[in-house]
């Protein structure tokens, strides 16, 4: 199975199979027959247009073909730009208008051999004084780079590859002996670029040098490294534009949220049905060491924001008793989002999970030991992943390792206090049981901060952009970049709303994008509120706030559209309800618009905070 | 076209050419997309599907069909069946 299969999934299957076949021969002209066939697919098949822009110290032009294969199949309709060969600086400095375009995302890509040659024959030059102060270069190149990038090139995200060791040196006994020798050199160049990327600001990181210790030499050739500059073997380049996709994807595609998980032979070795509690093993030898590394997983997946769900055909007394009772158990009963302990279909209950988180089951990831409760799900739920393979222990850890599903580039407060927040929503719901809805809401105690979108809240703005599905009115995937010139543009409207309640904090759930037009017009670009904070009126509240900023402004008219997807229905009738006027409906969506600007109130059990702006 | 000549259905498919595409017409003056890039993955190509490693010399070689056919043949490399995959 290769990693990109998911990623795939909706192709016709001639495409899978052409690609397939072109990864499991890994064969170049295969690479290529494949891509006309992706080129060739509809644009809603093929994904969003994305403008790469490559700088390299070596010579990637004659593998564009192959990054470009990889990137279609994220899905993406990628554009490559490369930049000249080992000239970074002097193309970071030119300012964007001189560029052919603002790229969506700059990679730059370096190795020793050109970074810092010296270190490969440190005895020629000058070792060790000169060789550390050589180092120290580097890494000051490396700040340059990212400063001159900031400079010029702001809100675009930059990729730095870390350096690998090369293929081919004399000497590596002595290279690792000395904090001037190459390997210390590699090492501090790197660390180097795991600061700057940790300073934020939209920085990250391909880490190359573990790609190539992972791949180890055969990703490498000599042959073309000397006769055009570009070090990969036909293995190495498909190996390393999948790493490039992989390492750009959550850009642009939103991480799965939730892995679903069974129980018996999953969490633990054994039935605990019919072996009893005190036969399953968990524990610090074999094979009970292989579930509680797979424990040790879950807990860090849990922390890094995914939530987990419990299915288990079992008696839910007997799961309780094992939870509760063995010394080894990592996860609790509680660290579960969901729980469905019966002895219903996994189908059923995955659905009814879904439908408890208010999640749809594309963002749902599917671990189990059964072949028959995969296979049965795999056929019945075709948009959900099935992580594993086999049934086998060390296979199911494997499968975890090696997904990309939960692919992110950094992990927000937001993302750690999401299994907490959904855990405080099943409360909520729970209240909302008790008493009629109005007395409900005012039970919530809710509070409203509107804030102006600027550099302090932009990133979770473009990744609420890049992941609301639900309730997103035209679900536009704006780039950072495009976000920052729409912020730029006179007359636009950009505001966020940030929510608190008695179970605590929610932090930006909504956020709402107008852009002025001619007349006194402004258009709503984007509209949208997490899922975590629906039904609780917030949408209302900021429409309240834009249209008392539009009449500020001086605005007589807003025009909206709605753009109807396959996870969207929610809000299909919300302009209705919001009172615009429906005009017409085209090829892109419904189009509404309200004129003259009439005020709304904010809903009663809402109180409203006002800051200006967020910088 | 030879169906068992694996070399000649690499480089048609490759070069993306017509599939009667005879071998003498496979040459790199005749074939516009036979560029320096295209070079470069030719020869990635040729050493990961027939699993050999040329030598610079020979590679300054590798123009047509027939030097290909040459090279491989000078390395032992079977050419009537199909490339490993």
């Amino acid at each position: 199975m290769n990693v990109i299969d998911h990623w795939i999934r909706n192709f016709p299957a001639p495409v899978q199979e052409a690609i397939t076949t072109a990864l499991e021969t890994v064969s170049l002209t295969r690479i290529r027959r494949a891509t006309r066939l992706l080129e060739g697919l509809d644009m809603e098949l093929r994904g969003a247009s994305i403008n790469v822009e490559i700088l390299s110290t070596y010579n990637v032009e004659p593998i564009v073909p192959v990054l470009s294969f990889a990137l279609s199949c994220m899905p993406s309709r990628p554009e490559l730009q490369l930049g000249p060969l080992d000239n970074i600086e002097a193309h970071i400095a030119q300012p964007a208008a001189a560029l052919q375009g603002v790229p969506d995302v700059r990679v730059v890509l370096w190795r020793v051999e050109e970074l810092l040659p010296e270190a490969l024959f440190p005895f020629s030059h000058g070792f060790p004084e000169e060789m550390v102060a050589r180092i120290e270069q580097a890494t000051e190149r490396v700040e340059r780079v990212v400063s001159m990038h900031e400079r010029h090139m702001h809100g675009v995200p930059l990729f730095l590859s870390t350096i690998a060791l090369p293929p081919h040196f004399s000497n590596p006994l002595l290279a690792a002996q000395h904090s001037a020798g190459l390997c210390a050199a590699v090492g501090r160049i790197n660390q180097k670029i795991f600061d700057v990327a940790t300073d934020g600001g939209g920085v990250h990181v391909l880490d190359v040098a573990r790609w190539a210790a992972v791949q180890g030499n055969s990703q490498s050739d000599a042959t073309l490294d000397f006769l055009a500059r570009q070090p990969f073997s036909a293995k190495g380049q498909i190996a390393f534009a999948l790493f490039l996709a992989r390492g750009l994807r959550p850009l642009f595609v939103a991480r799965r949220k939730v892995l679903a998980i069974d129980l018996d032979e999953t969490l633990w070795g054994g039935v605990v049905g019919e072996d009893g509690v005190e036969n399953l093993k968990l524990g610090h030898d074999f094979p009970g060491n292989v579930h509680l590394r797979i424990q040790r997983e879950l807990v860090e997946l849990r922390s890094r924001g995914i939530l987990l769900v419990l299915l288990s055909k079992n008696n839910e007394a007997d799961a309780r008793q094992a939870f509760d009772s063995l010394p080894d158990m990592l996860l609790k009963w509680d660290d579960f989002a969901v729980r469905k302990i019966d002895w219903n279909p996994k189908h059923e209950n995955l659905r009814m999970a879904a439908a408890e988180l208010g999640l749809g089951l594309d963002s749902f990831v599917f671990l189990d030991d059964s072949d028959y409760e995969r296979e049965q799900v795999r056929q019945l739920i075709p948009q959900l992943v099935i992580l594993n393979q086999s049934g086998d222990p060390l296979q199911m850890l494997r499968a975890l390792w090696e997904t990309d599903v939960f692919d992110a580039l950094a992990v927000t407060a937001e993302d750690r206090q999401r299994p907490q927040n959904y855990a405080v929503r099943k409360a909520r719901q729970f209240e909302g049981k008790q008493g009629d809805l109005g007395k409900f809401l005012n039970s919530l105690e809710i509070e409203a901060t509107i804030e102006g979108i600027g550099d302090a809240n932009l990133d979770r703005i473009v990744t609420m952009l890049g992941k609301t599905n639900q309730f997103n009115l035209t679900t536009q995937r704006h780039s950072r970049a495009q976000v920052q010139a729409m912020l730029e543009r006179p007359g636009s409207i950009a505001l966020a709303l940030r929510l608190r309640d008695k179970f605590g904090d929610q932090g930006l759930v909504a956020a709402l994008l107008a852009m002025p037009k001619e007349g006194a017009t402004i258009v709503i670009d984007s509209f949208l509120v997490s899922c975590r904070a629906l039904g609780r009126g917030v949408e209302d509240a900021l429409w309240s706030a834009m249209l008392e900023r539009a009449e500020q402004q001086k605005i007589k008219r807003v025009e909206a559209l709605y753009v109807s997807t396959l996870r969207n229905g929610i809000v299909a009738d919300l302009y209705d309800r919001l009172g615009l006027e429906r005009v017409a409906h085209d090829a892109l969506g419904t189009r509404y618009f309200l004129d003259p600007v009439a005020l709304k109130p904010v809903p009663s059990w809402i109180v409203l905070h006002q800051y200006s702006h967020a910088k | 076209m030879q169906n068992n000549d694996s070399l000649l259905q690499l480089l048609v498919d490759f070069f993306d050419l017509c599939t009667d595409t005879r071998p003498e017409d496979i040459a790199q003056p005749a074939i516009a997309a036979w560029d320096s890039l295209a070079s470069v993955q030719l020869v990635a190509e040729l050493q990961s599907m027939y699993h050999v490693d040329f030598e610079l010399e020979e590679i300054e070689t590798l123009r047509s069909y027939e030097q290909i056919r040459n090279a491989l043949s000078k390395k032992g490399v079977s050419l009537d069946k199909s490339p490993v995959a």
